[in-house]
């Protein structure tokens, strides 16, 4: 274990957390595969807040619907960590077109719970650098250099606790 | 488990009750059950179970709308009519109940029915014309009263103007629908956005925009009910139907329109685009006379007067054992609906369908469904993908039913 660990930014969407019984086995679903919760917050975005996060869509047909979409009803934004996050977590949630993804890939969280294309359960940042990006557009009191100086070793080394009530890890202390 | 506040009027003398009411897999503790010992929770039932608790509390159930994980019903109860709602309650898509009373404790779920209050002129006399669930959002039209709405209207989907920012969580809003006629006889919500029919043939919309589903020539979501535009226009539409971001209308001349999402090819006989924001009459002669047509996820399917199925789009359409894509209608094959040498006159009167799966019944009474089993909401018996009509073991006949997005509830009545 002295890998690196990846950090990715998880958003859970409105669709899944108007719903609690499907919100609760996502987030076991997280902890089963071993992801860590470094950082969670429930975020309501207005409008302009979504069409900000999602300016890489600009202009493509289903810009608008999305935006609509996440700005109508609180999110979930997890910072998760782990060993190939970004992979393993997108894996998880199986491609974004839902009403194809429910017959090839039933068992992903979207083929589980995905109600369409655009109500899709959950957002997975796509690579390194826009997971840092998107981290500090959600978070932006998370230093990502201070955490892999101060805290990285822990969860290097699974020393590392969740609190369900904060829904975050943190690092046993040496006693 | 929660404590659930039940009506006061819910409890006293005795009704007799021809019709009663089945429910396939009310999951999300849609269907909680209270034992006297312990309280225990189905989380999913993947055949059809009879809700004890209308039997119980000797009530007949009238109507039933099934949204995402929530259902209404309109019940009977005595010489009253009111509204009971289930399920998910985190947008007050099934109104404000707190429990117990005075607590400041309000319920974001119902396990048993919980009484819907709408600010009617004669509350005990709640006579459902219509009624209809979104994703998170519930539509009733009540005679004499007026349309009423309430859940999450952050599209206007509720029929009132957005307001940025509002929580809909645990608010108590009920909305009373303005800018609409009179003689509305029928809602149909899609997930996110809500169609009115009235008497007079004339299409109202309101909600999610996004992708033409409102029909009314722009993408915007809408905050009040405007009319549908486009060829609809001076058509006398009969039957309206919308599960998700594609709608279709049908004329009193068996025409079918459609607007909205076309991603799955729902519209492909008439647009290669993805969306399409005003009506548009789709092609199709060779269908017959229509007379009813729903639209789900990325599939469509259409009624005609006499008595076939026909199916278009993507996903399982009922005609064999594969994923199919089709633009054009094609016929489901009228044995399969119970036509058989015995039974040649058997039609199939009514369809419906949740996102990626449909139902039927027959002029028997006969349920039939296939399609996506998400959580065996086909109530099939078992959660395998139903790849063509298949009928459902109903003990009883079924009169009305709604497809939900993974379950289904049915009113039925017994045989005799």
């Amino acid at each position: 274990m002295s890998q690196r660990l990846q950090l990715t930014l998880a958003i859970l969407k409105p669709d899944i957390v108007a719903n609690p019984s499907v919100l609760k086995n996502v987030w076991t679903r997280m902890l089963e595969n071993g992801l860590y919760f470094v950082m969670s917050k429930r975020v309501q975005l207005s409008a302009v807040q979504a069409e900000q996060f999602y300016a890489e869509h600009r202009g493509k047909f289903f810009q608008n619907r999305l935006v609509c979409f996440m700005s109508s009803g609180p999110v979930w934004c997890h910072i998760l960590c782990g060993d190939d996050v970004i992979g393993r977590w997108r894996r998880m949630l199986g491609p974004t077109k839902v009403l194809k993804t429910v017959f090839d890939q039933p068992d992903s969280i979207r083929g589980s719970f995905g109600l369409t294309d655009t109500r899709n359960c959950a957002h997975g940042s796509d690579a390194d650098a826009t997971a840092k990006k998107e981290v500090g557009f959600f978070f932006p009191e998370f230093d990502i250099d201070k955490w892999y100086k101060e805290q990285h070793k822990f969860f290097q080394n699974d020393l590392v606790e969740f609190d369900p009530d904060k829904l975050q890890h943190f690092a046993i202390s040496d006693t | 488990m929660q404590e659930i506040h039940l009506d006061d009027n819910a409890t006293s003398s005795i009704y007799t009750i021809p019709g009663y009411s089945i429910v396939n897999r009310l999951n999300h503790q849609q269907y909680g059950l209270k034992n006297l010992q312990r309280q225990f929770v189905i989380s999913k039932i993947n055949r059809p179970a009879r809700v004890r608790f209308y039997d119980k509390q000797k009530m007949k159930a009238l109507k039933v709308a099934c949204g995402h994980g929530f259902t209404i019903t309109s019940v009977k109860f005595q010489n009253k009519k009111f509204l009971l709602g289930s399920g998910i309650n985190t947008d007050s898509q099934i109104g404000y109940h707190e429990a117990p009373k005075g607590s400041g404790r309000i319920m974001d779920q119902l396990i048993e029915p919980g009484r819907i209050r709408l600010p009617l002129e004669r509350p005990d006399n709640c006579s459902v014309v219509s009624m209809a669930c979104g994703r998170a959002h519930a539509v009733f039209v009540v005679e004499d009263e007026g349309v009423f709405s309430l859940g999450n209207n952050a599209y206007g989907q509720c029929g009132r103007s957005i307001v940025e920012g509002e929580e809909y969580s645990k608010n108590p809003t009920i909305n009373r629908v303005r800018d609409l006629p009179d003689d509305v006889i029928k809602v149909v919500c899609g997930q996110d956005h809500t169609l009115f029919l009235t008497e007079s043939g004339q299409v109202y919309s309101c909600g999610l925009g996004a992708d033409g589903q409102t029909g009314c020539g722009h993408y915007k979501p809408v905050g009040h009910p405007v009319q549908v535009k486009g060829d609809i226009e001076g058509e006398r539409i009969v039957s309206v139907g919308s599960r998700a971001d594609c709608s279709l209308a049908v004329s009193d001349k068996g025409d079918v329109f459609g607007w909205g999402n076309s991603e799955y090819g729902q519209l492909g006989l008439v647009t290669e685009q993805t969306q399409v924001n005003t009506a548009t009459r789709l092609p199709i002669p060779q269908c017959g006379r229509v007379i009813k047509a729903v639209a789900g996820g990325s599939l469509c399917a259409l009624l005609n007067d006499a008595g076939q199925v026909y199916v278009w789009g993507f996903g399982i359409l009922g005609k064999g054992p594969k994923l199919d894509t089709t633009v054009a209608p094609s016929l489901i094959p009228e044995p399969i609906f119970g036509r058989n040498e015995l039974n040649p006159d058997t039609t199939v009167v009514d369809i419906d369908c949740g996102l990626t799966y449909m139902a039927a019944i027959n002029d028997q009474g006969d349920l039939y469904t296939w399609g996506r089993n998400a959580r065996g909401c086909l109530g099939l018996g078992e959660e395998k993908n139903q790849f063509f009509p298949w009928r459902v073991a109903l003990p009883a006949q079924a009169v009305e039913f709604s497809c939900g997005t993974d379950h289904m509830a049915a009113i039925c009545k017994s045989y005799t």
